[in-house]
């Protein structure tokens, strides 16, 4: 009838691509996880790994947030009310799951998820390994589920209204998840044990915070979560779903009238990025083996919302390249770091490789922004030492006014819609214009 | 009303507060007809299309496509039901490609879950080819198909108006609304024009309805034309019966 659904029969795709297509995104994720548990971590320290572990996790934060308020264009400042759902869930169901099926709350995992200093030993896997990825999972799962239950329908309001709905079911969060019971310490895991299963789901420790929860996650589990996050929202933008996603952004009415379903797709964005953020509040909860809703704010909202526009609304290398700028900043800004020499020599290989790559007459400006930024850190370092100044006192200013340069030196963001892969540079040498 | 009509509009009406923007307003398009919608500025006519594909529901009356009554449906499922339209104040999909508005077209034909998109399962990835089979096709037709990569925001005026006839296009719609698409062209290109409606009226096999000032474009290539002012239908016939109507010299003269 269609000649679109004629032609997608003549052109069948081949069945032997088929598991693979599906598959490969599981062991790139793997490997990926892999390198930068066994590989980086042991190069790099506990320090740095502890900072790449933060990177890791706002890096599923933003490239998910992104498809909402950078694919759809929609405005949600919920994003770490969804985290503090998957947090908790994940939470709730290490501890009293581990109580209930072993009889403490002592982490049980292999080498996969017990940071260890030095060289990794033991078994890889442990028995709390299940419960680990399974908990995740769920809460991302069940952070989805509020996803839609708040999407279906606020998502008929529109920008301002829409904001507010979501910081308010934000707040909403936080307040009935402070509201939960006590926990049942790990001492008294004997009484916890004894007890039916829906009553221990609302032990969550209210107010103070749900604590001394056996810890999982490690730079293996957040990379894997950080890969599948990126290659999902990549294969969302580059499908018929993604093109619907950005319709929307781009024009409500035209969309429409293209027979895109408005509420469909922006409930699809919704729970699909309300997901991975509950599984991000999940590795975030289980990383430092306590989890508290006041943390999760609307403030820790915004942090997201700003990578998500600094990266360039709609692009995941942008929101990715944006969590890692904004969240190694603060933490580098604590001890500003020399740049003599090691940096000075990678910015300028930088250079170099930038000066042979940039299309002719396009070359000077990016040098001169880089090593730019390059001396004025130096500078401001320099500067700092001799006057006096504890550069670590004002690093939230410091970090605040370099927000505010580079939106006023790139409002569109980082990369704007496009992709790493999408730029010029990349194409010129692809050869054909 | 006439049996076997591909476009049956009986009596729809809409108001905005005190406006009275569209009253009573009929047509009844047989298959394959080329119809035009007349008026001065201000009568109503972009309000006409905008009830008809859902934008506003009307008060009253009905509004069937092929049979298939659409009264009161969301303006998606209209478009599923066959009518697609192009908008007076062009509304491209900007940031995305000029391959990407035209697969937006396509959009609503297929089948996009969730599941087969994140697995790429072999129906998508045969599906997504297919769709950009068929949107590089329908942008040769269109002559806009060396431009597939650009965005279509960058595209020249005229190349966005036909942008969006394309794209209206690749919804496979029974009946196609144009809302004066010559606006703004010089006389070369609304000749290239007409003669892109007539062509794509023949190889498409579309129903359309056509809204233009240009009086020399109206007359030349539509079978009849209905004439509003003030929302009010005041003629409709022939390009010659509706050029000698009294009624129709005093709206476009303004004479009180
Ligand atoms: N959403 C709305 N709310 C209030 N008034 C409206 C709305 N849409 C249209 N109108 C009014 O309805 C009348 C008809 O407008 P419409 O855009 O249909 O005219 P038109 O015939 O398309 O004119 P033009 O030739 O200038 O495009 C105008 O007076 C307009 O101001
Ligand atoms: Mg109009």
């Amino acid at each position: 009838m269609s000649k679109l659904f004629e032609e997608t029969r003549s052109l069948k795709a081949p069945v032997w691509g088929v598991i693979p297509r599906a598959a490969w995104p599981l062991v790139v994720a793997i490997a990926i996880g892999a390198l930068v548990y066994f590989g980086v971590s042991p190069l790099v320290g506990g320090f740095v790994s502890k900072v790449m572990l933060i990177v890791g996790i706002n890096i599923v934060l933003a490239v998910s947030l992104n498809i909402v308020n950078g694919y759809t264009g929609q405005f949600s400042m919920g994003h770490a009310g969804f985290m503090a759902v998957g947090g908790y869930v994940a939470a709730g169901i290490v501890y009293y799951g581990s109580i209930k099926l072993w009889g403490s709350a002592e982490p049980a995992g292999g080498i996969l998820s017990i940071v260890q200093e030095g060289p990794k030993a033991g078994p890889l896997w442990g028995k709390g390994d299940f419960l680990f990825v399974i908990s995740c999972l769920i809460g991302g799962l069940v952070a989805a589920g509020a996803g839609y239950v708040v999407g279906l329908p606020s998502l008929r309001l529109r920008g301002d209204y829409l904001a507010i709905v979501t910081l308010g079911f934000g707040e909403i969060v936080r307040v009935i998840l402070q509201g939960s019971h006590d926990q049942i310490q790990p001492w008294k895991a004997a009484d916890a044990a004894a007890m039916p299963v829906y009553e221990l789901a609302w032990k969550l420790g209210g107010p103070k915070g749900f604590n001394l929860v056996p810890t999982y996650t490690t730079l293996f589990w957040v990379y894997f979560w950080a890969a599948l996050t990126c290659i999902a929202a990549y294969r969302l933008k580059s499908s018929s779903s993604g093109r619907a996603f950005l319709s929307i952004r781009e024009d409500e009415v035209a969309a429409q009238a293209m027979g895109v379903d408005l509420t469909k797709y922006k409930v699809r964005a919704f729970v699909f990025s309300s997901f991975f953020a509950g599984v991000a509040g999940g590795l975030y909860a289980l990383d430092i083996g306590a989890i508290s809703a006041g943390d999760l704010n609307f403030i820790k909202s915004f942090d997201i919302i700003i990578m998500v526009v600094l990266g360039g609304l709609g692009s995941i290398s942008g929101a990715v390249l944006a969590a890692v700028i904004l969240s190694i900043l603060p933490e580098a800004l604590r001890q500003p770091p020399s740049l003599v020499p090691w940096g000075w020599v990678a910015i300028a290989v930088i250079a170099l490789v930038m000066g042979a790559v940039l299309p002719k007459g396009k070359k000077l400006k990016p040098i001169i922004v880089l090593v730019g930024t390059a001396a004025l850190w130096e500078g401001l370092r320099f500067l700092a030492t001799s006057v006096h100044v504890n550069l670590p006192d004002y690093r939230m200013i410091i970090y605040a006014i370099l927000l505010i340069v580079l939106m006023i030196v790139r409002p569109q963001g980082l990369f704007g819609v496009r992709e790493l892969w999408d730029l010029k540079v990349f194409k010129r040498r692809g050869g054909g214009a | 009303m006439s049996a076997g009509a591909m476009l049956e509009v009986r009596g729809i009406s809409i108001a905005f507060g005190g406006l009275k923007a569209v009253q009573d307003f009929s047509l009844s398009i047989p298959r394959g007809g080329l119809y035009g919608l007349i008026g001065p500025n201000g009568a109503g006519k972009t309000t006409c299309f905008n009830l008809l594909t859902g934008v506003y529901t009307p008060n009253v009356g009905s509004i069937a496509v092929d049979g298939v009554d659409v009264t009161g449906l969301p303006p998606h499922q209209i478009a599923v039901a066959g009518l697609s339209r192009t908008f007076q104040n062009i509304r491209l999909f900007g940031q995305l490609s000029v391959l990407d508005n035209v697969l937006l077209g396509l959009h609503l034909r297929g089948r996009h879950s969730l599941a087969s998109t994140l697995l790429r399962t072999g129906f998508h990835v045969s599906q997504e080819r297919a769709m950009a089979a068929l949107a590089m096709r329908l942008l040769e037709t269109f002559g806009l198909a060396n431009r597939a990569e650009e965005q279509g925001k960058n595209l020249p005026y005229g190349d966005q108006r036909r942008l969006e006839i394309a794209r209206a296009l690749a919804t496979e719609p029974k009946v196609l609304l144009l809302d004066e698409p010559a606006a703004g062209m010089n006389p070369q290109e609304k000749k290239a024009l007409r003669e892109l409606i007539q062509r794509v009226r023949r190889e498409f096999g579309v129903t359309i309805l056509l809204i233009e000032h240009d009086m020399g474009v109206v007359m030349n290539i539509c079978e009849r034309i209905t004439v509003l002012n003030f929302g009010q239908t005041i003629a409709s016939g022939t390009p010659d019966e509706v050029q000698n109507d009294p009624k129709v010299i005093e709206a476009y003269l303004g004479t009180e």
